[in-house]
């Protein structure tokens, strides 16, 4: 067990973990601050430049900081929204709205921190997979790294012309189709589809992977990379049996037995 | 054979001496790549060729660099008993010539650039002596050049042979090594260091001794340290030089490093565009090896430790020391939130501590002579020298190796002897990229981490350019910011994203095309990328913007109010005009020029279309009689066509 801190966040004191990230602490006590690239499930990353805090005491640097990678010390002070910070994150967004014209998501969060116009000329890249809404936030290419441990995406080039997708722009050969990446985007900008029994993950250079057809039902329920996996993580016997079923027929297979069982009913395999 | 005990050290050291103080003349050529690239090779290879034609027995070998680059290619020569003497803009057609007056014992007289009686390699117990005579010829000190100068870092450049292990320990080198590894704990190195006040040469400026405390604190059985060379800001070459003509001190600075806090592997990181750089590395860990310098057992203790090189793969963000150990791991070059510090989890999550080529010079030294005597070069928080590469519209262009708080005006008029062009100097750009201008009325600043940075430039890893009346100061914040841009990692946004609009700013401004909202957008950038980004390189790429608005603010105002770049740079802004009374219509311009909007004919006053001309600047280049001249905002007199010229003028 990690000990308990306490920090001061504008005046007032709250419990932390210790080390815990100081942004981990405002979001679970309500303290508003933008943030597009922090994941709780994902390391640090710091790339967004969104969540700045400034810190004003505290046996660390003092100055203005990112809450995400700032960690929870004893005798932490920390401020947010200070007119610095309000100015600075207003360039940021701006910085956005130009690099991501079409993105709902960052307009609405920029708007709700009172940026709507942006200064500067808009980014806009024809037949972009993303869609003009990606900002290079990396949750994409963290959850499929770290989290998967697939890395079917990764940046491509760097500066202002670094770009997000599969090694080559050609089709994956080592996406499991999870989805992962389209759960945490933050912009909504990457696309995926099922076609019958494929899933194509449109923004990925079209990257193809087939479905599961359960045994019962007949409906294309996982992508069978990903179902397969699974199965190595189950009993044997229970893997058995429940193996190419849908969620659904898997649920009610099982309530079916239950059911026969409290009625004194000994069930067949299968039935 | 393997140097084990000091005696076997003692006798690789009188075996080298007999190669820097030979009993015939001794000629060495100054080949690092300043030297090759002035054709020094080709001088090396005459003087080869003409000693075995005519017989001559003599001591042929080569040196790394002595600093003077601007009279390059160099050649020292040593006469037995007499004082080493370097040659200077040596041509492969004098070497003849240089050869006859060495078989009879003479000198080049009119080639001779300076003398050297004696020489303190700082590592040996007292200097190193050549002997007295050549009245006529000045000492090496007396030159105007090296007369700020001190050499810490350059203790042996260009005298010893880079190549050769043994001149290296003739010298005195490995000494301190010995005396760490044997005499010494790591408690007492780490306490001299620290006691030095040395500070990281690589541009940021934190006291070594403390990082080394940090590293040696963690407890882990597998550390590293690793030495940074990935030198790449524009206009620097400190460091490859440092590693051409010296690649031992770095070993050896290492080696106490490593033993210090407990390390048992290294890597340098060295930029892939340093092909001798990396060879002679390569040729020094080999035979530090041979030995028994570098492995198992040094100097017979228990202490094992070796090094690799790790070329890199052509990031300049790689110098960041996080991005560094991601490239080093196989990854993109691409820096990490800090904490965790290097120190505490590094490379492959290991305690790892890096420092900069330079700073890893600096320790043989502290460790021979002691922190306190190196505390005692320089000024106060500012210890020992740096070595700046000069370079730009300076006369004398070089690596220039001063003790800290030595004044700009020192380093650009005593030794770079002022403007190369005769025009002002306007400004130096100190810091690189990274870096910022500072105007020609504050070069009594000394150059110190402190008031570099108060003055808003930073020491940087050293470079120095200086600019004259001719360099537009927003064309310069320009190109700087354009090398930012192109080399921003992409990951956090206002580096990747701020820089771009920051030069798109800066380009508009420079055409002419800028308001002055585009200045107040321009300067809330740069406060924001500075103050927002992740790493070093974007929390420095502003400072050459914000430093020439700071300083230049009127050249900014120039562009865009009055459509003018004074020091007549932005080509939108500028139009060429031919000089009626000046013209002699000899027609090359007309033929030369790409665009055809010159107008003329033998005999004739030639003329410009200015609809036409793209201000390419050809017809100035070729005009023999200086016809073409160059304005902004200004309008000469011309004939409406080319009319005939005057006869008699």
């Amino acid at each position: 067990m990690k000990k308990t801190v306490r920090i001061k966040i504008n005046g007032k004191i709250y419990e932390a973990k210790e080390e815990e990230s100081v942004l981990s602490v405002c979001n679970r006590v309500g303290i508003d601050i933008p943030q597009l690239c922090y994941n709780e499930a994902l390391a640090p990353y710091g790339a967004c430049r969104l969540c700045l805090v400034e810190v004003v005491n505290g046996p660390g640097k003092k100055g203005i900081t990112t809450s995400c990678t700032l960690r929870a010390v004893d005798g932490l002070e920390i401020v947010t929204d200070t007119e610095k910070i309000v100015k600075y994150r207003s360039i940021l967004f701006e910085l956005y709205l130009a690099q991501a014209p079409n993105s709902e998501e960052i307009r609405e969060m920029a708007a709700k921190y009172g940026v709507t116009k942006t200064r500067f000329s808009k980014k806009v890249k024809p037949l972009d997979p993303l869609g003009n809404k990606c900002v290079l936030c990396g949750q994409c290419v963290r959850v499929c790294n770290e989290i998967m441990g697939t890395a079917a995406i990764g940046y491509i080039g760097r500066a202002f012309y670094t770009r997000i997708n599969t090694p080559y722009l050609e089709k994956s050969d080592v996406c499991m189709g999870c989805g992962a990446c389209v759960e945490v985007c933050p912009t909504g900008a990457i696309q995926m589809e099922d076609i019958q029994d494929k899933r194509v993950m449109k923004s990925w250079s079209g990257t193809e992977v087939k479905l599961k057809k359960c045994k019962s039902c007949g409906r294309y329920f996982a992508p069978e990379p990903i179902a397969e996996f699974a199965y190595t993580k189950l009993d044997p016997e229970i893997k058995e049996e429940l193996k190419d079923l849908c969620p659904d027929c898997r649920r009610k297979l099982l309530s079916k037995r239950e059911i026969l069982i409290s009625q004194g009913e000994v069930p067949m395999n299968g039935e | 054979m393997k140097i084990r005990r000091f005696e076997d050290l003692e006798n690789v050291r009188k075996a080298g001496i007999k190669k820097l103080l030979p009993d015939k003349p001794r000629v060495a050529v100054g080949l690092a790549t300043c030297g090759i690239a002035a054709g020094g090779q080709d001088v090396y290879e005459a003087l080869e060729a003409a000693l075995k034609k005519k017989g001559v027995n003599a001591f042929l070998t080569k040196t790394g660099c002595f600093g003077i680059c601007s009279e390059e290619p160099l050649v020292n020569i040593v006469m037995p008993g007499k004082p080493l003497v370097i040659l200077h803009k040596v041509q492969k057609e004098e070497v003849d010539l240089i050869v006859e007056k060495v078989a009879k014992g003479e000198l080049p007289e009119e080639k001779v650039l300076c003398k050297i009686e004696e020489w303190d390699h700082l590592t040996l117990d007292k200097p190193l002596y050549y002997g007295r005579g050549y009245k006529n010829i000045p000492l090496w000190n007396e030159i105007s050049y090296f007369k700020p100068q001190k050499k810490v870092v350059l203790r042996n450049a260009g005298i010893i042979n880079p190549e050769d292990i043994e001149e290296y320990i003739a010298v005195g080198g490995y000494s301190a090594a010995y005396k760490a590894l044997t005499e010494m704990s790591p408690d007492e190195i780490v306490e001299e260091v620290k006691k030095s006040g040395l500070r990281g040469r690589g541009g940021a400026g934190f006291p070594t001794g403390l990082k080394w405390e940090f590293t040696k604190k963690e407890d882990s059985n597998i550390k590293y340290v690793i030495c940074n060379a990935d030198e790449g800001d524009p206009g620097a070459y400190m460091n490859r030089n440092e590693m051409e003509s010296d690649p031992h001190m770095i070993i050896e600075g290492m080696l106490i490093g490593a033993y210090a806090i407990g390390a048992t592997e290294g890597y340098i990181y060295v930029r892939a565009e340093y092909p001798l750089a990396i060879e002679r590395l390569k040729l020094a860990i080999k035979q530090a090896k041979e030995y028994g310098l570098l492995g198992k057992h040094i100097f017979g203790t228990g202490f094992s430790f070796d090094i690799r090189i790790v070329a890199g793969a052509g990031a300049f963000v790689c110098g960041e020391e996080t991005a560094l150990i991601a490239s080093i791991e196989g990854k993109p070059g691409r820096p990490r939130p800090r904490p965790p510090f290097p120190a505490q989890k590094g490379l492959w999550g290991k305690p790892t501590n890096i420092n900069n080529v330079e700073t890893w010079c600096n320790i043989a030294p502290i460790i021979k002579k002691g922190g306190e005597w190196f505390s005692r070069i320089g000024v106060e928080k500012n210890t020992g020298t740096k070595v700046f590469s000069l370079v730009g519209k300076v006369k004398r262009t070089g690596l220039v190796e001063v003790p800290l708080g030595t004044p700009i005006r020192e380093i650009v008029y005593t030794a770079g002897g002022g403007s190369a062009t005769g025009k002002k100097v306007k400004a130096v750009q100190t810091g690189g990229p990274s870096g910022g201008c500072i105007p020609e009325n504050l070069f009594d600043l000394p150059v110190d981490y402190d008031h570099l940075a108060s003055a808003g430039s930073i020491m940087g890893s050293g470079g120095m350019v200086v600019m004259d009346e001719d360099t537009c100061m927003v064309d310069t914040a320009r190109y700087f910011l354009g090398f930012t841009l192109d080399e921003s990692c992409g990951k956090c946004v206002p580096c990747r994203e701020g820089t771009k609009r920051m030069y798109d700013i800066l380009e508009k401004i420079t055409k002419g095309q800028g308001t002055e909202e585009d200045l107040l957008t321009l300067e809330e950038l740069a406060e924001t990328v500075k103050a927002t980004s992740l790493c070093g390189l974007g929390q420095t790429a502003p400072n050459p913007v914000i430093s020439t608005i700071r300083y230049f603010k009127d050249e900014y105002t120039k562009h865009i109010k009055d459509k003018v770049c004074p020091a007549r740079v932005c080509r939108a802004l500028i139009d060429y005009f031919i000089v009626p009374d000046k013209c002699r219509g000899c027609t090359i311009c007309m033929k030369s020029c790409p665009v055809d909007a010159i107008d003329g004919g033998p005999g004739l006053i030639h003329i410009i279309d200015q609809t036409k001309c793209i201000a390419c600047g050809t017809c100035m280049d070729v005009c023999p009689f200086d016809a073409v001249i160059k304005l902004s905002g200004e309008k000469i007199e011309t004939p409406d066509k080319p009319i005939p010229i005057k006869k008699g003028r």
